[in-house]
């Protein structure tokens, strides 16, 4: 038999032995709901849409600021409803909850602390109001107030083109980051389980009497890749069609880019680490001791998701541009920059490059480690002896 | 023909194997045995080439093992070998493939060891679902599944109840009369002794003692081991330059002469005691034998 068939062979056991385990299946279940539902619920809930406000107007003569504020509140997409009520009824209304304020003449009055947005708009209201009465009862003539009450706006123009969907991308890139750091945590750690399994169980020393090593470890890595990518895939679709269909985000071309890309740096950062998480599983004897030789790859992983983080907020900075480069950091950090639009082609193709230098600079090292450990049973195995134990 | 020529091997400082050399026939069921940490173990492990020797190599049919030949070979290790979420056919089907057969035939192999060994009802169960006596019994035929030229089993019959080992010990002797050489490790002489037509004796990583079973017994024979009953002196213990009491059975007194030991001044004391009903020198069986090299540090048989 070849190398290449021992190869599909070992992968497709696990591909099909994980992917139909219980656990696995209702966890993708889980996390398809969960991301359909973070992708539905702004919409649903109207969070991050216009801002909605109702002010009672219990005096006729504060009619005109609310008119004033109403028309004022459409430049910070706001919404003030105007209803007038008798001051009885307004105060119920605000009682109840039904009004956020009511305004008089000389004051605005609210149940608990209002808005700023909302106060501020009043207050400018108010005194747009005030000067106009003055100036009219100055004798400015109705042109002359217009002129000077309503001078032509400043134009704002930005040295960069604007992008409508910056806080959009923002979500999504926050989603990217979290997804790939779910997905790299669980499939390095379905490797390392899945070899300590086999060394645990002894099947190992059945399988290594058939095949090598190197087509038992790259047999593993990749059916439990390819398993991750396909989840990952589906998670992307799902995420990406329902906040695509309720308009949470418009899924452009630059968008499906993006994720695509996200998928890419997943077999990246999957590539690499699942050779050393291998190594973190041939080391120990039993899954309750994995703990101690997986930690420091769980730790790598975890500062790489706290850059990605820093990087959200600064995806132009040194250290976005550092970490790029950096292979165990990149696989989360260069998807950010690429979901919020902040990496060149050129940056993108390099750290494409570094990252996969580095994984292949890795696969021999983790074989020999691999090979060295894996049929040594009973306590531990050093780090130093796996590496002497194996012979070329 | 399976051989083993001057494995060596260590593990750091330790010496595990220090020039092991036997060779198991076609058709033979081959003991090997050996206290705890003897090295017999790491020897079938070389067998199988799941260990690189130091030095030495292990020719089958006359060439040196490869993985191409190994791949026709059979392994059960001590413990499971087993997949333990994985189901009894998938698990078997699987080996199977591993080992070259095509899907079709796998799993025609598979169904047919299944049923051998009496899981058909539980196929499509997890190995961790069975007891452990069934998990023996898909074990046995993850070993077998593929139709193997050789057969290394490690401790097979450790934890087995009786029956479980007349099972095994039938269907060993079944592929050993088929000609496919069986060995096999045990701690449980008797059962090498009645089942193994050769046994290869191993301590501190070198042989003591290896060839025939009855060639073996023969040999440790030569006026060692004597039993006497004399009739009328139960209590008799001789006092004699080189000769050591042994245990009293049913037959007479067990005693060993060493080599300054004279069976004729015996004789002489036993008659001086009372009627000798009964004077023979005894073939040690494979425990004796097995004994004396292993506590006599290890002085050749």
């Amino acid at each position: 038999m070849s190398g290449r068939e021992t190869v599909m062979l070992v992968a497709r056991r696990e591909f099909v032995e994980r992917g139909r385990a219980k656990a696995f299946r209702i966890g993708t279940l889980v996390t398809l709901v969960i991301v359909a539902l973070v992708a539905v619920l702004p919409t649903v809930l109207g969070v991050g849409g216009d801002e909605e406000y109702t002010v009672a107007v219990a005096d006729p003569a504060a009619l005109d600021v609310a008119r004033a504020a109403q028309e004022d509140a459409r430049a910070f997409d706001a919404t003030i409803t105007v209803r007038q009520l008798a001051a009885p009824a307004a105060s119920r209304a605000l009682e109840a909850g039904d009004v956020d304020a009511v305004l008089t003449t000389g004051g605005v009055r609210a149940k608990e602390k209002p808005d700023d947005a909302l106060v501020d708009t009043l207050q400018a209201a108010n005194r747009r109001v005030r000067v106009t009465r003055a100036l009219r009862a100055a004798g400015v003539s109705g042109d002359e107030l217009r002129t000077v009450l309503a001078p032509p706006p400043l134009r704002v123009a930005t040295v960069e083109p604007v992008d409508e969907q910056q806080d959009e991308r923002g979500g999504f890139a926050f989603f990217t980051v979290i997804l790939l750091y779910g997905q790299l945590i669980t499939f390095g750690f379905l490797v390392a389980s899945g070899v300590v399994e086999e060394k645990a169980s002894r099947v190992v020393e059945v399988l290594l009497s058939t095949i090598s090593a190197r087509h038992l470890l790259t047999g593993k890595i990749l059916g439990l890749g390819l398993l991750g990518l396909v989840q990952l895939l589906l998670i992307a679709v799902i995420g990406l069609g329902a906040a695509g269909a309720t308009g949470a985000l418009e899924v452009d071309r630059d968008v499906l880019v993006a994720a695509g890309l996200a998928l890419a740096w997943f077999v990246l950062g999957y590539a690499f680490y699942s050779c050393a998480f291998a190594c973190a599983g041939a080391l120990v004897p039993r899954q309750e001791e994995l703990q101690s030789t997986t930690s420091p790859l769980t730790l790598l992983i975890l500062v790489s998701f706290f850059l990605s983080f820093a990087v959200l907020d600064a995806p132009d900075g040194t250290l976005a541009r550092v970490s790029s480069f950096l292979p165990f950091a990149a696989p989360m950090t260069m998807p950010t920059r690429i979901a919020l639009g902040e990496a060149s082609a050129v940056e993108i193709v390099a750290a494409i490059a570094v990252t996969a230098a580095a994984t292949v600079a890795l696969i021999p090292l983790a074989g020999r480690i691999y090979s060295g450990a894996v049929l040594r049973t009973g306590a531990a195995v050093k780090f130093r002896e796996a590496w002497r134990a194996a012979r070329a | 023909m399976l051989e083993l020529i001057d494995l060596r091997r260590r593990y750091g400082d330790v010496v595990a194997l220090d020039g092991v050399s036997f060779s198991v026939a076609p058709g033979q069921m081959f003991g090997f045995v050996g206290p705890n940490g003897a090295g017999k173990t790491t020897t079938m492990r070389i067998v199988l080439g799941v260990l690189e020797p130091d030095g030495g190599e292990v020719r089958w049919r006359g060439a040196p093992v490869d993985l191409a030949i190994r791949a026709r070979f059979g392994y059960m290790p001590e413990e499971r070998g087993l997949y333990p979420k994985m189901r009894v056919r998938d698990q078997l089907v699987y080996l199977a493939r591993l080992h070259g057969l095509d899907a079709g035939a796998a799993l025609r192999a598979a169904e047919s060891w299944i049923e051998r060994v009496g899981l058909t009802a539980r196929a499509g169960d997890r190995v961790e679902e069975l007891s452990l006596g069934n998990q023996q019994r898909v074990q046995l035929g993850a070993a077998l599944v593929h139709g193997p030229e050789l057969l290394v089993l490690d401790e097979p019959f450790s934890g087995l109840d009786p029956v479980g080992v007349d099972v095994l010990s039938g269907v060993l002797r079944e592929l050993a009369d088929g000609g496919v050489p069986v060995v096999f490790s045990s701690h449980q002489l008797e059962l090498v002794e009645r089942l193994c037509e050769a046994v290869a004796i191993i301590k501190d990583g070198r042989l003591v003692a290896t060839g025939q079973v009855e060639e073996l017994r023969e040999r440790g024979r030569r006026g060692r081991l004597v039993r006497v009953a004399v009739e009328g002196a139960d209590g008799w213990r001789p006092a004699l330059p080189g000769v050591e009491v042994g245990e009293q059975g049913p037959d007479g007194l067990l005693l060993h002469l060493r080599d300054d030991g004279d069976p004729d001044r015996l004789l002489d004391a036993a008659r001086a005691a009372g009627r000798v009903t009964h004077f023979s020198f005894e073939r040690p069986t494979l425990s004796q034998l097995f004994r004396r090299v292993v506590q006599d540090e290890g002085a050749p048989v």
